[in-house]
């Protein structure tokens, strides 16, 4: 093990160590178990003679005439095809990776403004340790509680009858590689910025102008903005986790595993890139800004 | 000041009276008959619609004339006055490939028909001479049945006024007391004519010979204008045409009736879905052949409005599956084979309202009656927990991609131990915050 990935680990299991200590990481995961608990109930609670109806819960008939309205019917029974889990996963994953991908571009900013990375430098490690330590740091978190959801919604489909469907697994693994991407992403903001404020501005205008494009490609509303929006994808969707997510599943769809496979490479090699990237802007910008 | 109150408020309560009427605009149209993969389906592309769909290797008539459109604000799509205004023109449409040499495109004469088959699908198109064969063909067996028709009304009524003066004559001798035994036994021998039946030749009959430009297009993106007699190009007529053809061809998909709502089907159209019910009612299935196309471009193609994802690949019903039975697995044990069966819907007798699906009986209670429903029922209880389903062949084989299950949902009372897992997380924090505070604190 090189010796810049030697600190790297050691700067993460102080890193880990920290956010089992602070109650973030906690009230995340609490709120992302109970957001789960909410939709299962709901879904169980929309089950008739003919299956989910949509019209029984006020809360699935809400997600009914939203997801409908903006994506289209087409869209909606693909999603709860094999049942709530899908959607379950990726509502409940929002919190967790909120806190750890916000978490990560606040703390590397401030350290870094504040002087600690400097600080650190001095002695064994580099700034890129330190944004390592930190990218390590939000991927053992995630899988931590990815594994825990897990265990969970077993439980909530074996008390209720549900079953987790055969893409669930699947769904779950691209979530965490589009995850690793995102949180790459979100080290390049802290990097190439001066303060956390700036990165976080930076990184949240990434995400939300990610996630507009990819809604756009897949509203079913105005003819103008899908049009815009594949223009825009053409431009953007190499290096949007979103995308890679979207290719994905169409490809799990049709049962083209190698593909789907080669996805998860391709979101790998990228999320490498964006550190790698982060690294040189790091190696010409300095630790302290 | 007072005329003025009155007048305001006559126009504020006449206003939602007066019903909004569309405003009808005077547009070039071309009037699309699209092939959709189990029939042809009318649409029509206005001024406002800039893109035609169609589905690729498949003949599609397309015409061109100006018309009225109006938006219709209670069904949310855009309709055609053809009634008040409806001018065809004369001309060629001009087809452009990306990257290729346009070509001219002539109005041809044509008809299509659905002829009887095992499946439903049998759509054949005549074109030019063929197509008007095939209209002579076909007004040439209408006409033969409206000659028999003629001559079963001739024999009926001569039966009938056979049978009537039999009758007279039976009482007549009946009241004089002669023995009329051998003019009973004769009205009894006498039997009525038949009926002819209609040409049962065609599922769908040929429509009368028209002139259209046939469009049958490999998959592609392609540009057209319409060219009048004055070789210029019409204004609005110039329009992307996009050939889309289907992803995956003769999936399996489920029409799901549940026992209580006979009228409201829904579709199982993966192979991965489960259907979750809450176990009150028998489920009763029939199986079809699906394709897959583009969302969006499928549901334009059948209406140039509609809406549609365009990320999102949608399966659609093509035709029931002929004769195939069903392996049903219940709780992962017994196993049974399931064949289509016929069902009559009965309406529920006294005052409650509703109905049931019961057997069909053709020999009793629905005698002459056809039978409402042909499928395969599935009994569900609240006690089978997990009923597993594909669809077999003639020969006895699985049918790709038609295995489904079904789960009946059992809300456990063992639910609040969801809730406690859910704040396990806090519970843990809890714990290693004291544990800090111990720890840290003299």
């Amino acid at each position: 093990m090189s010796l810049r990935l030697r600190a790297a680990v050691v700067i993460a299991k102080r890193r880990i160590f920290e956010s089992f200590l602070n109650p973030g990481y906690y009230i995340a995961q609490a709120v992302g178990l109970l957001l789960s608990y909410i939709l299962i109930s709901g879904f169980v609670s929309s089950i008739d003679s003919s299956g989910l109806n949509y019209m029984l819960h006020p809360l699935y008939e809400f997600i009914g005439r939203l997801l409908s309205g903006a994506f289209g019917i087409t869209f909606l029974e693909k999603l709860f095809a094999e049942g709530p889990f899908q959607f379950v996963s990726y509502v409940s994953f929002v919190p967790i990776f909120i806190y750890l991908s916000f978490s990560t571009v606040f703390r590397f900013s401030l350290e870094k403004k504040v002087g600690a990375i400097e600080l650190l430098a001095y002695g064994p490690v580099d700034g890129t340790s330190c944004f390592l330590a930190f990218y390590i740091k939000d991927i053992i978190l995630t899988i931590f509680y990815l594994l825990f959801l897990i265990l969970f919604l077993i439980m909530a489909a074996l008390l209720n009858n549900l079953v987790l469907g055969p893409a669930f697994l699947y769904t779950l693994v691209v979530t965490f590689f589009m995850a690793m991407l995102l949180y790459s992403i979100s080290i390049l903001a802290s990097v190439l910025t001066d303060s956390g404020a700036s990165a976080m501005v930076l990184y949240i205008g990434i995400i939300l102008f990610l996630l507009i494009v990819i809604m756009g490609s897949f509203t079913i509303g105005s003819a103008y903005v899908r049009s815009f929006s594949s223009v825009l994808s053409w431009l953007i969707n190499w290096f949007s986790p979103f995308f890679y997510w979207g290719l994905a599943l169409s490809f799990l769809e049709v049962g083209n595993m190698l593909a789907y496979f080669l996805i998860l490479l391709v979101m790998m090699v990228l999320s490498g890139l964006f550190l790698f990237l982060s690294h040189q802007v790091i190696k010409i910008r300095g630790v302290r800004p | 000041m007072k005329g003025l109150l009155v007048f305001f408020f006559i126009f504020i309560l006449i206003g939602p009276i007066v019903a909004d009427v569309p405003v009808r605009e005077e547009q070039f149209i071309y009037s699309i008959m699209a092939f959709n993969g189990r029939d042809y389906s009318r649409t029509f592309c206005g001024e406002n619609s800039d893109t035609i769909y169609l589905i690729a290797d498949q003949d599609n008539f397309i015409t061109t004339s100006k018309t009225l459109v109006y938006y219709w604000p209670i069904t949310g799509d855009w309709k055609t006055d053809t009634r008040s205004l409806n001018y065809s023109f004369e001309g060629t449409l001009e087809l452009t490939e990306k990257r290729r040499e346009s070509r001219i495109i002539y109005p041809e004469r044509y008809t299509f028909y659905n002829v009887k088959g095992e499946y439903e699908q049998n759509w054949k198109v005549a074109m030019g001479d063929e197509a008007d064969k095939a209209w002579q063909h076909y007004q040439g067996l209408i006409d033969e049945y409206w000659q028999a028709t003629y001559q079963y009304e001739q024999a009926k009524m001569a039966f009938d006024l056979m049978v009537d003066e039999l009758a007279m004559k039976i009482t007549e001798m009946r009241n004089d007391g002669i023995d009329v035994t051998g003019l009973v036994e004769k009205l009894k021998r006498l039997g009525p004519p038949e009926s002819p039946k209609p040409p049962d030749d065609y599922i769908v009959p040929p429509m009368p010979v028209q002139s259209a430009f046939i469009l049958n297009l490999p998959r592609g993106e392609y540009n057209i204008c319409f060219i009048n007699e004055d070789s210029a190009v019409m204004e609005s007529s110039e329009k992307r045409v996009v050939v889309f053809e289907k992803r995956r061809a003769d999936g399996i998909g489920f029409e799901v009736i549940p026992g209580d709502k006979w009228t409201r089907p829904v579709e199982s159209k993966r192979s991965s879905s489960v259907l979750y019910v809450n176990g009150t009612t028998d489920l009763y299935l029939r199986p079809f052949f699906q394709d897959e196309y583009n969302d969006l471009y499928y549901q334009r193609m059948i209406r140039n409005d509609a809406k549609g994802n365009p990320s999102l690949m949608n399966w659609v019903y093509i035709q029931q599956v002929p004769g195939g039975r069903i392996e049903v697995t219940k709780n992962n044990h017994t196993s049974a084979i399931l064949v289509e069966e016929p069902f009559y819907v009965e309406q529920t007798k006294g005052s409650a309202l509703g109905y049931k699906i019961v057997p069909f009986d053709p020999e009793g209670a629905h005698k002459d009656r056809d039978p409402s429903l042909i499928a395969f029922k599935i009994p569900i209880t609240r006690e089978t927990s997990l009923i597993k389903f594909e669809l077999l062949d003639n020969s006895g084989l699985n049918m790709a991609g038609s295995s489904r299950q079904v789960r009946v949902i059992i809300k456990s009372r063992w639910q609040p131990i969801l809730l406690v897992l859910c704040l396990l997380p806090l519970l843990v924090m809890t714990v290693v915050r004291m544990i800090r505070s111990r720890k840290y604190s003299l």
